[in-house]
């Protein structure tokens, strides 16, 4: 019970100082949002100048507060995000940040997601295959799938793309739909789905090609220290068909270490993968991080970063449990 | 009577377009033909779109709310010196000193949801929100097609401000809507050729609006889509998913080499290295001496920086800050017209000798002992600032002038602007909207436009925080007038005066280019009949060009 006790506390001191750094780092980067707003409106509106109910609905939306104490502003912070009031977008104004993340959410989760998921089982098989065959010509995977990691992912996107969309035609440019076939929006057909399906592929591929390298390496690594431990040997020694062996007793023990990898990759899907999806303009959660930050965008970045913060920590809340169930060893004290 | 003026152009065009087609021959696409499917457009926005079609949401409401679905009284087009054309409006009258406005509309308008639109709704347009002018004393409707607008000081100089870019909004609706700024006006009602179809954050839909003063444009419906990237609109240019963007292309052959594509650049709009100008505004550095800006003026090679980093797209800026050749009548002195377009290291040290500046044993000058050392800064990320920036540094050290080049964030890049706190920034101006180049002028050197450094300019973007008296009585005494000579003498001295002061050294006129699809849709503007520029993402000349086209029927 103390061990859970203990657990449960460092959680929460550490989503506290999580949430608190959210609150302070936006605040700690040069430039006032308001005051860039407001510039961006007077060019567009062509020098006229701005009411005066403007500049005040803008700075009392936007504004840091000013004349407001460090401390207050932070008290604040806590009140309307304990309300659930995330704050209004400043580069997409006046939408409510909640509601941008809501809508990109799904997308980040199931691009990111399933990408995350097919690298890691495509990494882990072939790693525990090419460490069982070690010393064969299928080692000459090790160096090409950590090539295809080293390539710039930016670079890798737009060449999929020219090739596979734009000379071959095969696949969609950009979206997570196709919006000259759906131009009302989302809709639960298993046209759109198809539509969403096809159009997830090319950005999907170029995460699955750019991390598959780092699980198949580590996988293989463990396999091949797995394989000299004693109780491999012993099971060939009683005979054992090589299958079983590969199978239940080497490959099994050496995806143990890449299991809290793969929990922990888990937790950052959310964050989604900036470059892909500001290459495919796919509406994910990645995409608006970079603009909150380009265009300082508090609210929006604070929104995003919470959002993130909190499932890395469920993710990592919840490795932690199972590895409590699974590992009496980390259950023990001191 | 405008109107005419385009009903007489359009078969041209159509037939220019049309010839121009079957000479390219038809080529394979797989797109469908322009008849049955909408227009597909990128106007620049990013992804999602936000949903909001507030007409005062300037900087943040959807490209097609201006023009298409709200629309000013008139169309000034920015490529001419022609008059403006009529929108919502016919004609407009000024009395002798310029303080009444006296506005008839076309009669039988309608608003897209059946109304009628009359001189009460353009009334309370002008009084409403932040087009509300503070010089406004009353803006009355005499008749149903009449509006008096009473002023307590001249507004020659703000007609394209009143009558261009004040976007008429029915009062029926807008009158119970306090929050003018937070509105999101999800169904807009407007008078313009579309009203909105439908909406997502991907991409949005307008049809074709009934009711539209003209009839309804051929084109039924256009969709104005969000993209994240330059290469994504360019490949989809390629393969025919899209048909019309402005955007910034390198290498056009690419894209035009189909035949369904044609291009079009037009430059405007200066790039300039702004400095910050004047030691009694509060300004610091070596640049607020003249004779430093005359040097960097002669020392950078202009033609290199054309070439090299806005891919020989770019045209040539004028010192005197009129956009040539549409202003060429308002040019006092013809040397004017271009910036030197070779670097002159010899003539910028000469400049620097004659005021006191020494050579260093490093090779470069300075003045009592301390060296020039200016910071040139450009928003991280756009590449051509970035590249000219580093282009400038070389040259000017060549001329013994020592610039460092150095790039920041966007959000570092505008605070120091708006409080002065900077020596040298790589800055666009944004070009006078009618063929006068006033607001250059009011707008970017007179004193009024200003602000000490420390504080934002709030009636005016002289971010150079310049200030010249000869300049300010010019500008004051041609604002006031409507008579061409008193016009002339008074830009006459401003020229004279900023191009030898050079708070802004001009470096290119940006290139601005435009692709559209001429094999499923005709009517676009050509280089003989330029009656809007084709740029998707300027307001009203957009919707003016989407009315002008057709589809072609194959």
């Amino acid at each position: 019970m103390k061990f859970w006790l203990r657990r449960i506390t460092f959680y929460v001191v550490t989503l506290w100082a999580a949430i608190s750094l959210n609150f302070l780092l936006p605040r700690l980067l040069p430039g006032d949002p308001a005051a860039i707003m407001l510039g961006k409106l007077r060019r567009a509106n062509g020098g006229r100048p701005l009411s005066e109910e403007t500049i005040a609905a803008i700075t009392s939306i936007l504004g840091a507060e000013k004349g407001s104490t460090l401390w207050d502003q932070y008290l604040s912070y806590w009140g309307r995000l304990l309300q659930g009031d995330l704050g209004v977008s400043s580069t997409r104004y006046p939408a409510p940040v909640g509601e941008l993340i809501a809508s990109a959410l799904p997308w980040t989760v199931t691009l990111v997601g399933a990408a995350t998921v097919i690298s890691f089982v495509l990494g882990i098989v072939a790693g525990a295959w090419v460490g069982w065959f070690r010393g064969t010509w299928v080692d000459q995977l090790v160096p090409i799938t950590t090539f295809l990691q080293s390539i710039p992912y930016f670079w890798l996107a737009l060449v999929l793309v020219a090739v596979f969309s734009v000379q071959l035609g095969l696949l969609p440019i950009i979206g997570g739909y196709d919006v000259f076939e759906f131009p009302a929006g989302p809709e639960w057909t298993p046209a759109f789905i198809a539509s969403a399906f096809v159009h997830a592929l090319l950005p999907a591929a170029t995460i699955v090609i750019s991390s598959v390298g780092g699980w198949l390496l580590g996988m293989r690594n463990m396999m091949v220290q797995t394989m000299a431990e004693d109780y491999v040997l012993t099971a060939e020694a009683k005979g054992l068909t090589r299958s079983r062996i590969r199978n239940a007793y080497a490959a099994r023990n050496a995806s143990i270490p890449s299991l809290a990898g793969f929990g922990i990759a888990l937790g950052f899907v959310v964050a989604g993968s900036i470059v892909t999806e500001q290459v495919f303009s796919y509406p994910g959660l990645g995409k608006l991080m970079i603009q909150s930050v380009q265009g300082l965008d508090y609210a929006l970045m604070q929104g995003v970063f919470l959002v993130i913060t909190l499932t890395v920590l469920a993710a990592n809340f919840l490795i932690d449990l199972l590895y409590g169930f699974i590992d009496p060893r980390v259950r023990r004290d001191g | 009577m405008h109107d005419n003026r385009w009903r007489k152009t359009l078969p041209l065009v159509a037939g220019a377009a049309a010839l121009a087609l079957t000479l390219g021959g038809c080529t394979s696409g797989g797109s469908s033909s322009g008849g049955d499917r909408p227009l597909r457009m990128w106007s620049g926005s990013m992804t999602p779109i936000t949903n909001n079609f507030n007409p005062f949401a300037v900087d943040t409401a959807t490209h097609m709310t201006f023009g298409a679905i709200y629309e000013p009284l008139f169309f000034f087009n920015q490529l001419s010196a022609d008059p403006p054309v009529g929108m919502i409006g016919d004609s407009y009258e000024f009395n002798d000193d310029g303080t009444v406005l006296t506005i008839t509309i076309k009669p039988d308008l309608k608003w897209s949801d059946g109304e009628d639109l009359t001189a009460a709704d353009v009334a309370f347009s002008l009084g409403y929100g932040s087009n509300h002018d503070p010089d406004m004393v009353s803006a009355e409707p005499t008749d149903d097609t009449t509006i008096v607008v009473t002023y307590s000081s001249a507004k020659f100089t703000a007609t394209s401000l009143i009558l261009g870019s004040t976007w008429i909004i029915p009062e029926h609706i807008w009158a119970d809507i306090d929050g003018y700024m937070t509105e999101t006006n999800p169904d807009p009602i407007g008078s313009g050729p579309y009203t909105l179809k439908s909406f997502t954050d991907a991409a949005y839909t307008l049809e074709a609006n009934e009711l539209f003063r003209d009839g309804p444009p051929e084109i039924a419906e256009v969709q104005d889509i969000g993209i994240d990237s330059n290469q994504s609109s360019e490949d989809l240019l390629k393969t025919g998913k899209l048909d019309w963007v402005g955007q910034f292309i390198a290498n056009p052959d690419g894209v035009t080499a189909n035949g369904r594509i044609s291009t079009m650049n037009q430059q405007q709009d200066p790039t300039v290295i702004m400095t910050c100008a004047d030691t009694s505004m509060g300004c610091s550095g070596a640049q607020t001496d003249p004779a430093v800006r005359q040097a960097l003026n002669v020392a950078i090679d202009r033609s290199a920086i054309g070439k090299k980093a806005f891919a020989g797209l770019a045209g040539e800026s004028s010192p005197s800050f009129a956009l040539l050749p549409r202003d060429e009548k308002w040019l006092g002195d013809p040397s004017l017209a271009t910036s030197p377009q070779q670097a002159d290291a010899g003539s910028a040290q000469e400049i620097l000798e004659k005021a006191g500046y020494t050579k260093g044993s490093d090779g470069f000058y300075g003045k009592d002992g301390v060296a020039i050392e200016l910071d040139l800064f450009s928003p991280d990320g756009w590449t051509d600032y970035n590249d000219a920036a580093k282009l400038i540094s070389a040259q000017a050290a060549d001329a013994g002038i020592r610039v460092n080049a150095r790039t920041v964030s966007e959000a570092e890049y505008w605070t120091p602007i708006s409080t002065g706190e900077f020596q040298l920034a790589l800055y666009g101006l944004t070009q006078s909207l009618v063929a006068d180049p006033f607001s250059n002028y009011d707008q970017y050197f007179a004193t009024t436009a200003s602000a000490k450094v420390g504080e934002e300019p709030t009636k005016g973007q002289n971010y150079a925080r310049y200030t010249n008296p000869l300049v300010d009585a010019a500008v004051k005494q041609a604002g006031a007038t409507q008579d061409e000579a008193i016009k002339k003498t008074a830009y006459a001295t401003i020229q004279t005066e900023i191009a030898r002061d050079l708070p802004y050294i001009p470096v290119v006129l940006n290139a601005s280019q435009s692709f559209f699809n001429t094999a499923d849709f005709t009517g676009w503007p050509s280089e003989g009949d330029m009656y809007a520029a084709p740029l998707p993402y300027l307001s009203t000349a957009s919707a003016v060009i989407l009315t002008h086209l057709r589809p072609v029927k194959k």
